[in-house]
């Protein structure tokens, strides 16, 4: 039974040593990387079925592979385990994984370098689930910092453009931000718990505790004044919310997320839905017992959420790109988990999580057949019309599209509903106010975007749109079925979700309010038809290159709107443009006069002071008799001198 | 007797005119010379300083210098000769190939 | 009488050794050493050395100033200095140097400068070259034999000095010729 729970990690990491050393040939590294990954899905399907059969207490699979570190007093065990929390995870790596693996054979078809890119989309899933399914914060940061890694890669999976290199540096660079302050937290967990691990495990006969469980000791009672523990469960829990932000793409560390869209149109689906941006969320509910000790950190939580939120769903309407609004959304609806995680609705913001996995991987993988089928266009202003020309991805888009405006009774509907309906009977109305405007924003642009790409005549008639393959459209299909049915998994009647997650969160049901349901709904329908049916009518105005419609009513609003309120903008004029300004002069100035300088002058110098040295070496023997007798001359003046 | 100051301000005298060989005359034979009669200046002082003391000793190290001299004759004449049959010259400025 | 003696011959001597100095033709510094060598020869016989006296007469200025004479008419190189000096600046520097060590010499001389040489028993004996003989065999001995090594490794030495350039030479002509 233990064994079994590390094939779901080392399944897709055997595929990616198979594609990295042993394939060579598109056709297998793609079929393999996928099979690997459903393999994947498949035992964890069946590790947690029989976790399923274990009482309720006891629902909580570790098993140690090695003591990996033995250093002094740090004892860290290679231990992954699996309990309900990572088991739900692990279901939405792996499953969406398998269908966005599925789905980058028909996509990928053709490229330069694809037996690589499926090698390193194993490695992400890999790390993902090391990420997900680790029993130490060591082995939890090995997969955050390996889906950094990967992350990297894949987004710079296409190098040659400038914009996809310098996309991935933005990523890798912005998410060190987070890492260090996640270090940092890892540290201070470590000086006052003394251990990494989450849990209680035992290696080879020794019982080392686990934080977790020791958080309500140490921060109740070993301390003196009653200040202290607070402070201490801030001060890390604060630390680890910066290195949520980083990875979960908050505000204000966001930025990377959308630039990030320059990577194949999978692995957006793959870095938005199942893995890499869940993690901040994810780890944020696993330390969920420090974060409850801080009551100011929470805030923060719960704004940061928020004010994300809120920014990125503004954002997402002024955006031309089909992925640009996507990935704005994906951030948006982060903010929505990150809130509902400040909220301390946990398993809301998990039940969000997972539906937004599913329908955000539909929408993304719609959008890449979009892409696909009219040739590498992204821009919505060159779009239009499409609903004929490709009727599975029409269906399907409108299915996510709806699911992600929070129409009843989609999967959306039901986690944003949970999230909203806990901040009203928590009295956070402020949030509460922001998360419903932001509901409101989504439904509005996903209205607009299925308005520009698919309804309307075609605007740019270069190309010729055709539907995707059967390998695109049967993952787009299954997501789409998990779109509708997924919010059946925590349904106000059954919450079925909040009792799996009991052993671990240990967490009522929260309340139905049907009234708010009600507004939420009815606000969602609404905006979204409002969406519609501004760009329908107004389709004759959107010009290629041109002005949104909006644009004439909003003015300049919309500008700061499209650059997601220039926090970008802000970042390169307070921090790059500064810091290129500093390399520059010490690169153009600094180098070449000061070092260079120094160094070659220092070289010129005994260069010079050589050659001047070297004319005493005249090569006359004489000469050197010369300055010898002279020599002669001096000492033997000396000696008659200096002796008696 | 002549007092030993004489032979050895002799001695000097020589010695310098040996020294002065070296440094102005470029034929290397004339100051394969002039060494040769710096030694013979340095063989004078000896022998006077051997009589001033009544020590022989001083007439066996001559001795020994006149040996290593003839034996530092036949070498050097026959580097000269070496350096000739390449070079075509007996001048020393000609020699000066290690010039830096 | 031994004075005068001595004066002349020192006269000779320096004359020699100045003629030397200042010939133009490589033989003419030569024979003017000669000069130099049986002056010096007379200054031993002056000192009681009778058989330094020999050897200087019979190694230097037979054997070596034949050597000398030889390698110079061998090699043609009475006159090589016909050509302007390329470091003429160092001569007078040369000159001043000269005097230099000639001053510290004379100041040495001076200051140590010993008085007439002591006479009597001992004196009248001095200088017997069975005594020097003597003197060779026993205490000197292992110098004797290691200046026997010098001669053997110059004789080896002059050979191969030239045994080198003549094998050589008769494989194939220098490239400069």
């Amino acid at each position: 039974m233990e064994w079994l729970i590390w094939l779901i990690p080392l399944l897709p990491f055997v595929g990616f040593l198979l594609n990295v050393f042993v394939i060579r040939h598109e056709r297998p590294a793609g079929l393999v990387a996928s099979g690997l990954v459903a393999a994947s899905f498949v035992v964890a399907v069946t590790a947690i079925a029989m976790l399923a059969g274990l009482p309720e207490e006891e629902r909580r699979i570790i098993s140690v592979g090695w003591e990996w570190i033995n250093a002094g007093d740090l004892r860290v065990p290679f231990g992954i385990m699996l309990d309900p929390l990572s088991a739900v995870m692990v279901l939405l790596v792996t499953g969406v994984g398998a269908l966005i693996h599925f789905y980058s054979i028909g996509y990928m078809h053709g490229d330069a370098r694809v037996v690589r890119y499926f090698a390193y989309l194993n490695l992400f899933v890999t790390m993902m689930l090391f990420l997900v399914m680790g029993n130490n914060m060591l082995i939890l940061f090995l997969g955050w910092e390996g889906v950094g890694l990967c992350s990297f890669l894949l987004i710079g999976h296409w190098f040659e453009r400038k914009s996809a290199a310098a996309a991935a540096v933005k990523a890798f660079v912005v998410n060190r931000i987070g890492d260090a302050a996640f270090i940092l937290a890892m540290l201070a967990i470590y000086a006052n718990f003394g251990t990494l691990n989450f849990y209680e495990v035992t290696v080879a006969g020794e019982v080392q505790p686990g934080f977790l469980e020791r958080v309500p000791e140490i921060i109740g009672q070993s301390f003196g004044p009653s200040w202290q523990p607070i402070a201490l469960a801030t001060g890390i829990s604060f630390l680890l919310l910066i290195g949520a932000t980083g990875k979960s793409a908050q505000f204000p560390l966001f930025v990377w997320l959308p630039d990030a869209m320059a990577g194949p149109t999978p692995v957006s689906a793959l870095i938005h839905a199942a893995t890499m941006v869940t993690g901040g969320v994810y780890m944020m509910t696993r330390t969920e017992a420090l974060f409850a000790a801080s009551p100011a950190t929470q805030t923060w939580v719960l704004w940061v959420g928020a004010l994300t939120a809120l920014i990125a769903g503004t954002a997402a309407i002024a955006q031309w790109d089909i992925k640009r609004v996507l990935a704005y959304s994906t951030v948006s609806q982060l903010g929505f988990m990150v809130a509902a995680c400040g909220m301390g609705a946990y398993v809301a913001a998990i039940f969000h999580l997972l539906t937004h996995g599913i329908f955000k991987a539909l929408l993304f993988l719609g959008s890449g057949s979009v892409i696909h089928g009219t040739h590498d266009t992204q821009d919505m202003r060159k779009m239009g019309g499409l609903r004929t020309a490709m009727p599975t991805t029409y269906w399907t888009y409108l299915v996510g599209a709806g699911a992600l405006a929070g129409i009843v009774p989609l999967a959306g509907f039901w986690s944003k509903d949970e999230i909203l309906a806990h901040a009203l009977s928590h009295n956070h109305w402020p949030q509460l106010i922001i998360l419903f405007l932001t509901s409101l924003l989504t439904a509005f642009y996903m209205g607009r975007q299925v308005a520009l790409v698919f309804f309307g005549t075609q605007r740019d008639t270069h190309y010729h749109a055709h539907e995707s393959g059967r390998v695109m459209t049967v993952p787009l299909i299954v997501l789409a079925v998990g779109a509708v049915i997924g919010g059946a998994i925590n349904l106000p009647w059954g919450h079925w979700l909040t009792d799996w997650l009991h052993p671990v969160l240990h967490e009522e049901a929260g309340s139905f309010n049907p009234v708010l349901a009600l507004i939420a709904t009815a606000g969602a329908v609404g905006m979204s038809y409002l969406g519609w049916w501004l760009y329908t009518s107004n389709a004759a105005k959107v010009k290629v290159g041109g002005k949104d419609p909006a644009y004439r009513y909003t003015g300049d609003i919309w500008d700061g709107l499209e650059e997601a309120w220039y926090v970008d903008r802000l970042y390169e004029r307070v921090i790059v443009q500064p810091f290129r300004g500093l390399g520059d002069f010490l690169a153009r100035v600094f180098d070449p006069q000061g070092i260079d300088g120094l160094v070659l002058g220092i070289g010129r110098f005994f260069g010079w002071a050589g050659a001047q040295v070297r004319e005493l070496q005249s090569g006359y023997v004489r000469t050197y008799a010369l300055v010898f007798t002279a020599g002669v001359v001096l000492v033997l003046s000396f000696m008659l001198i200096f002796t008696r | 007797m002549v007092p030993t100051s004489y032979y050895i301000l002799l001695s000097a005298a020589l010695f310098t005119i040996g020294v002065l060989g070296v440094l102005i005359r470029r034929n290397a034979i004339v100051v394969f010379m002039a060494v040769e009669l710096m030694l013979n200046a340095a063989n004078l002082a000896l022998v006077a300083y051997a009589r001033e003391r009544l020590s022989i000793d001083g007439q066996v190290l001559v001795f020994f210098v006149i040996t290593v001299a003839a034996a530092e004759v036949a070498v050097g004449l026959a580097l000269l000769v070496a350096i000739f049959r390449t070079k075509r010259t007996t001048d020393v400025d000609e020699v000066s190939t290690l010039r830096g | 009488m031994d004075l005068i003696l001595f004066l002349i011959t020192a006269a000779v001597a320096l004359i020699g050794a100045i003629a030397m100095l200042v010939s133009r033709n490589a033989v003419h510094s030569a024979l003017f050493l000669l000069l130099n060598f049986a002056a010096i020869a007379v200054l031993f016989l002056l000192l009681q050395s009778p058989f330094l006296f020999a050897i200087q007469l019979t190694v230097y200025a037979g054997a070596i100033m034949v050597l000398f004479l030889f390698v110079v008419m061998l090699l043609g190189a009475e006159q090589v200095e016909d050509t302007p000096d390329r470091i003429a600046w160092q001569r007078p520097l040369a000159v001043a140097l000269g005097v230099g060590l000639l001053g510290v010499a004379v100041l040495a001389a001076l200051r140590y400068a010993p008085g007439i040489p002591p006479g009597g028993a001992a004196a009248a004996t001095f200088g017997d070259p069975a005594e020097l003989g003597r003197l060779l065999f026993t205490r000197y001995l292992l110098p004797f034999q290691v200046t026997g090594i010098i001669l053997l490794i110059a004789v080896v030495g002059v050979v191969v000095l030239n045994q080198y350039g003549r094998s050589k030479a008769a494989l194939k002509p220098p490239p400069g010729d």
